[in-house]
């Protein structure tokens, strides 16, 4: 069925048609389950939820880790435990917010686990270390708590230290 | 043609998740799902998902998602053990025989968290496993009313505290709010119709019922037992029983239906209480003096401090005291007799064991057959071998025994653990472990099944307050290197009754409404005052949540403290 470089076209959202490598394409579970089901029917594949610049960064992203073993599952524990992240993935993220969360976006849409993982540790990091008021300002949050109750929730959470 | 369409119906069977994101050109955090913010927030540490809590309610109510703090509460504290659990396993006990079963998820201490039905906090949850790991508590005292005859006594069961006088009866407290009476009954025997003096007590949760069981113990031998549903708490006299002239009962304990007493004459008596299918059927008037002794022992030989217990080991019954006795060759040494009864209330077997048995490492496989002449040699052996050796000059302070946990205190402000091993053919102590921590004479010891004990020494100063040294012990920890030459590090998590971390500290006046003292700064007023001497604390114990025990000052009076971790 294959051919001998298997290429899928992608429409984005915008309507912009990417073609890209079947192997890259099938970094996402979406992806390779609806071709494992459907086969190919040569046409493009619409992803309604991802425009054309989202769409290349995602292609991008797959396409650097294409070779990555899949991931196991089990792994959940020590997965969570580090938000470290390698060094293209940190660079690759250093876009501006929008379309960082358009990734997270896309990524858990087209059920890409590695880079939904990558997007929230990058989010995970922008939040570590800040305090609340912080926190507001970088995400434009607005603080719909009186401050009584403010004060009260920081009382009650004090007691970490670590 | 917008910028992004949601018409794509050619994958719909693919979308997984319910909820699809509208995208806005306005993309920003709180725009995410629930379900992203909290993947998000999963890869927080504790103290930034603390902090994140106060940016706003939406991220309050996510930041304190239950599942979340379970994944925390379970990648800090079960999981580690866990995995030390099953590394230790093989170097440890016989796990294979009947009558031993330290079910994993019980030696885990989080079963009880995961009932069915129940719906757990588990931030609360994560936050106390935390105070409790770093010491960090409210403490709150209170005044026990003087009674002229002998003092007050207490226990603390489930979230009851226990007291009973001869002046005031039995009464039942809140342990969240000690001021509240939730119960209270006079000691009025069924027949005698005269007001009769407690010597011990004893409370045990029955969880079949939902009720906490009492049993009373007084002068004149007699003991009576009480029941108390948690939910509605009202006390019901359920048993009381005359037995032969014994003496004073000094120690009493019950798993429901069995009461073991024992009297000032070293008399242990084991009954067996007539169920509420008897009662039904027999009338309760009858029924009210009626408790079938199942066994009665009586020692010379055996000296305080004594603890005694009876457990379910399956379908038996094994009851067990706990004594303390001085040898000759190993100094003060604890004993210990198991009588083990089927369910026709028959005995099975009665036997016995010490800890000079085990002192020298000769234990495990045969303990029974070791000559005066081995132990002997064996001790020369370890007392050259190894340092420190377990030598009481003294005899210990408090005893407490809850299977297999055996831990008593000492003058010379150590405890020591041992660990008891009950199987089928036999009976025997194992290991011996020196706990190091205390600055002083420990006066008291307290374990609970789960592997978790408290002990208290008083700190090395005068007659104030706040000088209490309590430390907590995780003996699971302990146990991982046990039989090894590992050297102990561990010296106890040493309780921080402060107000240092902003934790709220509030003066209850309690009981008799007797305001707190404030402590006295001075700490090296008193120094010279021999150990353990001054002050006599009484460890009365603790659950998930408190840490309770009973202090008695120079003046006589009976101070009650908590310690409260939530």
């Amino acid at each position: 069925m294959s051919s001998s470089n298997p290429t899928l076209v992608f429409m984005s959202s915008d309507g912009v048609e990417i073609t890209v490598d079947r192997d890259v394409a099938e970094r996402s579970l979406l992806i390779k389950n609806m071709l494992e089901d459907l086969g190919e029917t040569g046409e493009a594949i619409p992803i309604p939820n991802v425009n054309e610049a989202v769409l290349k960064k995602v292609i991008e992203w797959c396409a650097h880790h294409k070779n990555d073993p899949a991931s196991t599952g089990d792994d959940d524990d020590s997965r969570r435990k580090t938000t470290d992240i390698d060094e293209w993935d940190q660079k690759f993220m250093q876009v501006d917010q929008e379309m960082l969360f358009e990734i997270i976006l896309a990524a858990n849409y087209l059920d890409i686990k590695g880079l939904l993982d990558v997007g929230c540790k990058t989010v995970a990091n922008m939040i570590k270390g800040k305090s609340p008021e912080e926190i507001r300002k970088t995400f434009n949050i607005q603080n719909d708590f009186t401050p009584e109750e403010e004060d009260q929730i920081r009382r009650e959470n004090e007691w970490a230290e670590e | 043609m917008s910028k992004r369409c949601n018409d794509g119906d050619l994958l719909a069977p693919y979308i997984k998740r319910s909820r699809i994101h509208k995208a806005e050109s306005s993309n920003c955090l709180s725009s995410l799902s629930d379900e992203l913010l909290l993947h998000i927030l999963s890869f927080l540490p504790i103290s930034s998902l603390l902090l994140f809590q106060s940016v706003s309610r939406r991220f309050h109510s996510l930041a304190g998602d239950s599942e979340l703090w379970k994944r925390k509460y379970y990648s800090q504290w079960v999981r580690p053990r866990a995995r030390r659990l099953a590394s230790s396993k093989h170097s440890f006990l016989p796990l294979s025989n009947v009558g031993y079963s330290p079910r994993v998820s019980k030696w885990l201490g989080h079963s009880h968290l995961t009932k069915e039905g129940k719906s757990t906090d588990w931030q609360k949850q994560y936050r106390l496993r935390y105070n409790w790991s770093k010491g960090i508590c409210r403490a709150t005292t209170a005044e026990l009313p003087e009674s002229l005859q002998p003092p007050t006594l207490v226990k603390f069961c489930a979230r009851f505290v226990i007291t009973v006088d001869h002046d005031h009866g039995l009464r039942v407290w809140d342990a969240g709010n000690p001021i509240v009476c939730l119960a209270k009954t006079p000691l009025i025997h069924s027949k005698a119709r005269t007001f009769a003096v407690p010597t011990s007590l004893a409370a045990s949760y029955r969880p079949s019922q939902d009720a906490v069981i009492i049993s009373v113990g007084f002068k004149n031998s007699h003991f009576s037992v009480y029941s108390m549903e948690t939910e509605t708490p009202c006390l019901t006299l359920c048993f009381s029983h005359c037995g032969p002239a014994v003496g004073a009962i000094t120690t009493i304990a019950s798993s429901y239906p069995y009461i073991v007493t024992l009297s000032c004459r070293n008399v242990l008596s084991l009954y067996r209480l007539p169920t509420v299918k008897d009662i039904e059927v027999r009338g309760q008037d009858d029924l009210l003096e009626e408790a079938s002794l199942l066994t009665s022992l009586q020692s010379n030989n055996i000296t305080a401090p004594m603890t005694l217990s009876v457990r379910n080991a399956g379908s038996d019954i094994i009851s067990s005291i706990v004594y303390s006795f001085y040898h000759m060759g190993c100094g003060w040494s604890i004993g210990i007799q198991e009588v083990h009864f089927n369910e026709r209330n028959q005995q099975i077997s009665s036997r016995s064991t010490t800890t000079a048995d085990c002192q020298f490492g000769v234990v495990s496989s045969r303990p029974f057959n070791q000559t005066t002449t081995r132990q002997q040699s064996s001790l020369n052996d370890y007392l050259h071998r190894r340092e420190p050796s377990i030598l009481h000059r003294e005899p210990p302070t408090s005893v407490s025994y809850s299977h297999p946990y055996l831990l008593s205190s000492h003058t010379d402000n150590t405890l020591t653990m041992h660990l008891v091993v009950s199987t089928a053919s036999s009976l025997y102590i194992k290991g011996g472990q020196r706990l190091w921590g205390h600055t002083s004479s420990v006066s008291a010891v307290q374990v609970s099944d789960r592997g978790k004990a408290v002990s208290v020494s008083s700190g090395g100063g005068g007659g104030d307050d706040d000088d209490d040294d309590v430390r907590i012990w995780e003996l699971e920890n302990l146990i991982s290197s046990f039989g090894t030459q590992k050297t102990f590090g561990e010296k106890g998590v040493q309780i921080i009754p402060d107000s240092k971390q902003g934790l709220k500290h509030e003066d209850m006046d309690v009981l008799s409404g007797v305001p707190r003292r404030e402590p006295t700064k001075d700490r090296s007023s008193s120094r010279n005052k021999a150990y353990g001497l001054a002050r006599k604390h009484n460890l009365i114990g603790f659950n998930d949540e408190r840490v309770l025990f009973l202090r008695e000052t120079d003046m006589g009076k009976q101070l009650l403290k908590f310690y409260d971790f939530t």
